[in-house]
């Protein structure tokens, strides 16, 4: 009985494997659509969102709200990728991308106004996953957003490259199997600037903290705070204000009384901006110095380079980069030829995510959402060439290791010209700053299905 | 004839009426723009809406802070999901439903000491309080800014054998099921007695006040049925799309709610249901048109003020003013008939036939020996005019006095002490022997005491019977029952009750008929059928004489010496051949004294009283003359 | 427990803070106690007199100047209002003043924002209002010190308005009794034009005084309206002391308690509020008997 069934099951399922291979090998000569179709169960909005010659990709950045600056300009960097893509040539194939489109479909998408409001882009990103079979979706500037979209992604089974986010949650905490996050990371940030910072400052300052109130906010002080403390710096005063507060003469009135000799302002966007203004109004930027461990987008341009000069702080991307890697600079000309004007972190992570999400795609050779994820958690032996250099994932968190610049505000002798704001300072390894594998933070990735 | 409520098969038309039409949205929303998504969020929205509508439609409250309600039952059911507390979706869901309403009953009951105006600036801060110890104090329970991801979908069934509920038909499904449940018992409350009351405080709070309800508590009520349906939407919403987003406690999304249901209809329940479908569809499908994009806010905005200020019904209520001037066009009430006075309608009747009995009346007194009413050395003060001075009356049982007196005598402040409209600065009121001195309106109502307004206080938006009715069942219920449920039309002697006094004041003709078509005769009589219908012992009546015509005049001075056969009656009046033929005893008030008191022989021959009216009339005759 | 100098420097703060929601509120509360409407656009004027500023010093220096047209357009913008839209709805219940003015609110923020964009925009200080002032306990801005003194004379102003002309007699008896003032024969209608862009004026106004404070953008009105409205609450509906008095306690309140913790600090007005509400509903300089 033993025998007959397993000789049976062996018979079956070499006859098997062999119409498979026979049908794998011959079915796609002559029907090319069904090769992804024949080899992988549907999951998500695969095979039908690429079933045509598209495949659609949904994007939410905030258009209105707090931080619309930033989010015109992720929106704009997304746009500049999607039609080089699609157009083919020699600026996708310097990323190694092959022919047009990617796995020759081209790329369609739409862009929806997030509010700056989660709810909003869980909203309409679920409009793109069942109205529009999204392949992919993406686009936030709040890890508020990001934490939410990367939720809706793991319960759809749809991909989402994160967008702007810089809490440590999103990788942490809240990490999800479909998300995946190219911005440094509060704690990366942090580590990186920590050092520079205490070398030029001195050991055992003290210092004040402007903190937003939500995640980003927390991780961002938590991480600067800890790699601050081995250098002897210390809290004097920490005030938490509400994300979109137009007045902070409170909060500055206590952090002037504090008695602090650096002013560390964790606000963001808009919020940024007022508060820098306004320090600059209470006096306390003329007794402390600034340090701003995520710079905004256009915070240099709003507060002009007299409050920016001497200001530290990092950045995700800044475009004097385009000195040191050949596809930065093709990303600054061709979106400053574009949009008249020079990109921001938030157009570069827009930009350069998506060419590394179609890069991921074409070596896994397929759409299929589970293949697409190990290609990327498999970075680490093959990264990818970008415009920051070689970046690759970490499989454990998803998170994207690459260098960290830290920058410094230049003074407005120095400016050669009106945008050239902030010297580069180090480009740290992202290596160097990531949080060990020993401390994951909390991040437990879901499944694959 | 309206077809009552009771019929079986009228009785859930609104309800298939709704499914059906939902079905067909569901299968025709994909082809217009919408999806699975939109539909359920629109029905989600108009769960919210119900009870906001019953509210504001049918309470007159408008609330600027439900997203309080929504947020808490939000909040507590994915808090307790998502942290494990409670496993079950179900369970969840309702102790979400019940923290809303325990919020509920903490900020109505601040919130509802104020009126109108007062009380929607107030719900606007409530709502922004919650929207910050959301935020800030209680960010560690409710992730602030981040919300709180990852709700777990519902499941039916047990173990193994159960099946998610995921999101597509199967959702929608489900909450289409909680809407329809809801729908079904809002509108069982709007037919109730309880919905009877609501309707009557929307029209005119006051006068449902003194006939006896006790308005306060049926405005907590309807305020905590309210933030029910408010949380249970919103933890719906936290299930719907595995998320509970902080912008459910925003003012935004307060205002949203108005917005929709005023664009919908207000007071018809589906209101909110399609104003979310109208904003919901237009949010999404305008900002993908090109050029538009921003501006679809802007653009729905503009219908908004449109609406009110053109369409004041909404869509809903339009349809529905144009479905019943089709159906009520046919004046049969009217036609034929000329105007009911109580002569016509009781033509044959001797000149003092017995009225009607009432089924219900106040309750019985104790003390029967005692006058029916006296009043105490009452004394009014405001600022520094004194209205009223030490006056003491005394009104015996089953017997009619006049209070009369020159304008500004203070017979209007006396009657409102009576009555408990106003607080005495001294003295005391005694009904039966019993002080009921600042009981207020409602509890002199309960105790047995009548009053009919000198200018009319009447509910314009309901018929001359509903208007009856309203005052009946404050003797039925009481000062205040939670009848939420059986029709209000479905009392027996509260039918029999209101017959009996439409008879009485001779309006059966006109039953149906809204109060804004009588003659101002009839509306008179209306008036004092309302104070007659809670089987008061004592009636108060102000100047029921007042500015009505000399025929209209006659019949109900017959009236009010039919009332005074039965009940015992107080009548302010300036008509003094009215006066003098209908009462026993009559009380002269001037500059806020008491002048004098007696038979209606000995006021005409007092001498004070003739200065009082006249004033100087025989200083100036000639001596001896 | 923090220290004295920061507890002086944060009451002072409180002041400016409280003067411009005593301005704000007083435009509220006059229009509520006139005309009975309660303006829900009072937060989209606000933040209209803001932009108004930074459109004319666009092209111009003067910070007076902008005011002034700013003031104007106000005026304008306040007459326009109430001719073609609230005109409509006094003899309408209470509530639907409420919704027209909310959905004016929503129309005005959202062209705005198809103008000028999302983003938000600067408004530089004036020359005569940059650097900062040495008070001994604690260094100010030079501009919000005089912020204070700006709307003192506005306040001001307002209350030779309201008690020494005729137009405010006018209008303060219409707060006390509309129907009769009607019946007197005075135009009541042109009245109520005149007091409806007062109102506006009022808000715009202080929108247009902070605007160099904070950065511009569309929704800068919202949270302004919540506050507004609480401090009418706490000062009493329809009166002028109640509107300044209770705009300077708020201004304290929030201050006050962000020298302790910020996060509490709007928690805590509300929380005042509520309080009120309970112990003495009829706010502090309030009409009796307005349950």
């Amino acid at each position: 009985m033993k025998n007959r069934q397993s000789s049976g099951l062996g018979r079956r399922s070499v006859l098997a494997a062999g119409l498979a291979a026979g049908g794998g090998l011959g079915l796609p000569l002559f029907f090319p659509g069904l090769a992804e179709a024949a080899s992988y169960p549907p999951l998500g909005n695969f095979p039908a969102g690429v079933a045509g010659d598209s495949a659609f990709i949904g994007i939410t950045p905030p258009l209105t709200g707090a931080y619309s600056a930033d989010g015109k300009d992720h929106a704009l960097g997304y746009q500049l990728a999607i039609a080089q893509i699609n157009a083919g040539g020699a600026i996708p194939a310097a990323w190694g991308l092959k022919g047009k489109g990617v796995l020759g479909k081209t790329l369609r998408y739409k862009i929806a106004d997030s509010e700056l409001k989660p709810n909003v882009a869980v909203q309409a990103q679920t409009q793109f996953i069942e109205q529009d079979h999204a392949i992919m979706i993406t686009g936030c500037v709040s890890s508020a957003t990001a934490i939410a979209l990367e939720e809706l992604a793991q319960r759809m089974k749809v991909l989402n490259m994160v967008g702007c986010s810089g809490s440590n949650d999103t990788t942490s905490k809240d990490c999800q199997r479909y998300g995946f996050r190219s911005q440094p990371s509060a704690h990366m940030a942090a580590t990186a600037l920590g050092p520079v910072v205490a070398k030029a400052l001195g050991s055992n300052r003290k210092v004040a903290y402007l903190v937003p109130d939500y995640t980003y906010g927390f991780s961002v002080f938590d991480s600067f705070s800890n790699a601050t403390k081995k250098y002897g710096w210390t809290t004097t005063s920490k005030q938490v204000v509400p994300v979109g507060a137009a007045d902070y003469s409170s909060a500055l009135i206590n952090i002037a009384n504090s008695g602090a000799d650096i002013f560390c302002n964790i606000a963001f966007g808009n919020d940024a901006v007022a508060s820098c203004k306004q320090a600059d109004q209470f006096g306390v930027l003329k007794k402390m110095k600034l340090v701003v461990p995520n710079i905004s987008a256009f915070q240099a341009q709003e507060l002009g380079a007299k409050i920016m000069s001497g200001v530290y702080g990092t950045f995700d991307f800044w475009w004097t980069l385009e000195d040191r890697y050949p596809l930065a600079k093709t990303f600054v000309e061709t979106f400053d030829a574009a949009n008249k004007y020079r990109p921001s972190w938030g157009a570069h992570i827009a930009y350069m995510q998506t060419y590394v999400w179609a890069v991921a795609v074409e070596r896994a050779g397929t759409f299929y959402p589970v293949e697409v994820i190990k290609t990327l958690e498999a970075s680490k032996a093959d990264p990818f060439d970008s415009t920051l250099g070689k970046v690759w994932y970490r499989a454990e968190d998803h998170q994207m290791v690459r260098p960290v610049p830290v920058v410094q505000g230049k003074m407005p002798a120095d400016m050669k010209t009106k945008d050239d704001y902030f010297n580069i300072l180090e480009m740290v390894p992202g290596e160097q700053v990531i949080n060990p594998l020993t401390d994951l933070m909390g991040c437990k990735l879901g499944t694959y299905t | 004839m309206i077809p009552k409520h009771g019929d079986r098969s009228a009785a859930f038309l609104p309800e298939a009426a709704l499914i059906a039409a939902l079905v067909a949205g569901f299968f025709v929303l994909p082809f217009i723009g919408g999806s699975a998504d939109l539909f359920g969020r629109i029905l989600i929205w108009g769960l919210f809406g119900l009870g906001f509508d019953l509210l504001f439609g049918y309470t007159g409250l408008l609330s600027f802070g439900q997203a309080a309600f929504y947020g808490t039952g939000g909040y507590v059911s994915a808090w307790l999901l998502t942290t494990h507390a409670i496993g079950s979706v179900w369970l969840a869901l309702a102790f979400g439903t019940l923290a809303a309403g325990v919020w509920g009953v903490l900020i109505g009951w601040l919130a509802l000491r104020r009126v109108g105006i007062y009380f929607a600036m107030i719900t606007l801060a409530f709502g922004q309080i919650s929207f910050f110890l959301e935020n800030s104090p209680l960010a560690a329970w409710t992730g602030g800014e981040n919300g709180l991801p990852g709700v777990p979908v519902p499941r039916i069934g047990f173990g193994a054998g159960s099946f998610a509920i995921t999101s597509g038909w199967r959702m929608d499904t489900l909450v289409a099921a909680f809407f329809l449940v809801g729908f079904a018992l809002a509108r069982r409350i709007v037919h109730s007695p309880f919905g009877a009351v609501l309707r009557a405080i929307k029209d005119n709070a006051d006068r449902t006040a003194a006939l006896g309800h006790a308005v306060g508590r049926y405005k907590l009520a309807v305020f905590v049925i309210a933030a029910l349906y408010a949380g249970l939407a919103g933890g719906l919403l936290g299930v719907f799309q595995s998320y509970m987003p902080p912008e459910a406690f925003s003012l935004d999304t307060s205002g949203q709610l108005v917005a929709q249901t005023v664009i919908g209809g207000v007071g018809t329940l589906v209101g909110p249901l399609l104003g979310g479908a109208v904003w919901l569809y237009l949010e999404q499908n305008l900002q993908r048109i090109p050029g538009v994009g921003g501006l679809w806010k802007f653009l729905l905005g503009l219908i908004f003020v449109l609406l009110i200020t053109l369409f004041r019904r909404g869509i809903a209520g339009s349809l529905r003013a144009f479905w019943r001037r089709t159906r009520i066009g046919r004046p049969d009430s009217l036609a034929g008939r000329g105007p009911a006075t109580l002569e016509s309608t009781l033509p044959s009747l001797p000149p003092h036939p017995p009225l009607p009995s009432l089924p219900l009346a106040a309750p019985a007194v104790r003390s029967a020996g005692a006058p029916a009413l006296e009043a105490r050395g009452l004394s009014k003060n405001f600022g520094g005019i004194r209205a009223v001075q030490n006056v003491s009356l005394t009104v015996e049982r089953g017997t009619v006095q006049a209070v009369i007196g020159p304008n500004g005598a203070g017979k209007t402040t006396l009657f409102k002490m009576l009555h408990g409209e106003v607080t005495p600065s001294a003295g005391d009121v005694l009904f039966f022997g019993q002080r009921i001195t600042g009981l207020g309106v409602t509890g002199a109502c309960q105790a047995g005491i009548g009053k009919s307004y000198q200018v009319n206080q009447l509910f314009s938006t309901l018929t001359v019977r509903e208007n009856v009715r309203v005052a009946a069942l404050a003797r039925s219920l009481g000062a205040f029952r939670p009848a939420l449920f059986g029709a209000a039309t479905a009392i027996p002697k509260v039918e029999r009750q209101v017959e009996a006094v439409l008879a009485t004041v001779g309006l059966e003709g006109r039953a149906d008929l809204l109060p804004g078509t009588l003659a101002y005769g009839e509306k008179r009589r209306l008036e004092i059928g309302l104070s007659l219908a809670a089987g008061p012992h004592v009636l108060l009546l102000d100047e029921p004489l007042a500015g009505m015509s000399p025929e209209e005049r006659v019949a109900t001075k017959r009236l009010i010496a039919r009332l005074g056969e039965q009940s015992t009656l107080v009548i302010v009046e300036h008509d003094m051949d009215a006066v003098f033929e209908l009462a026993q005893r009559i009380s002269v008030l001037a500059n806020g004294v008491l002048l004098a008191q007696g038979t209606p022989a000995d006021i005409q021959n007092d001498p004070a009283v003739q200065e009082a009216y006249l004033g100087g009339l025989h200083a100036h005759e000639p001596v001896g003359g | 427990m923090p220290g004295l100098p920061l507890l002086l420097a944060q009451a002072f703060n409180g002041l400016a803070l409280g003067s411009l929601l005593a301005l704000s509120a007083s435009g509220l509360t006059i229009t509520l106690g006139t005309l009975g409407v309660l303006n829900f656009a009072h937060g989209a004027l606000f933040m209209l007199g803001a932009y108004a500023v930074f459109v004319v010093l666009g092209h111009t220096d003067s910070l007076l100047l902008a005011v002034v047209l700013g003031g104007g357009f106000m005026i304008l913008v306040g007459l326009v209002f109430e001719r073609v839209v609230i005109r409509l709805y006094y003899d309408r219940p209470a509530e639907d003043q409420i919704l027209v003015t909310f959905g004016l609110g929503i129309l005005i923020v959202e062209g705005v924002r198809f103008i000028f964009g999302g983003l938000s925009q600067r408004v530089p200080l004036p020359s005569w209002g940059q650097g900062i002032v040495s008070l001994g306990f604690m260094i100010y801005p030079k501009y919000r010190l005089e912020v204070i003194g700006i709307v003192a004379i506005a306040l001001f102003a307002l209350y030779v308005v309201l008690y020494r002309t005729r137009i405010g007699l006018v209008v303060r008896a219409g707060i006390e009794d509309t129907m009769m003032v009607n019946m007197l024969g005075i135009n009541v209608r042109r009245t109520f034009m005149l007091v409806f862009a007062m109102g506006v004026l009022a808000a715009g106004f202080a929108g247009m005084v902070y605007a160099p404070l904070v950065s511009v953008d569309p929704d800068m009105g919202g949270p302004f309206l919540a506050e507004s409205f609480v401090v009418v609450v706490i000062g009493g509906l329809g009166s002028f002391p109640g509107a300044v008095a209770g705009g300077l306690i708020a201004g304290e309140i929030i201050s006050l308690t962000s020298a302790f913790n910020p996060d509490y600090s709007y928690v805590m007005l509300y929380a005042v509020m509520a309080l009120l509400l309970v112990v003495q509903p009829r706010g502090l300089f309030g009409p009796e008997g307005r349950a």
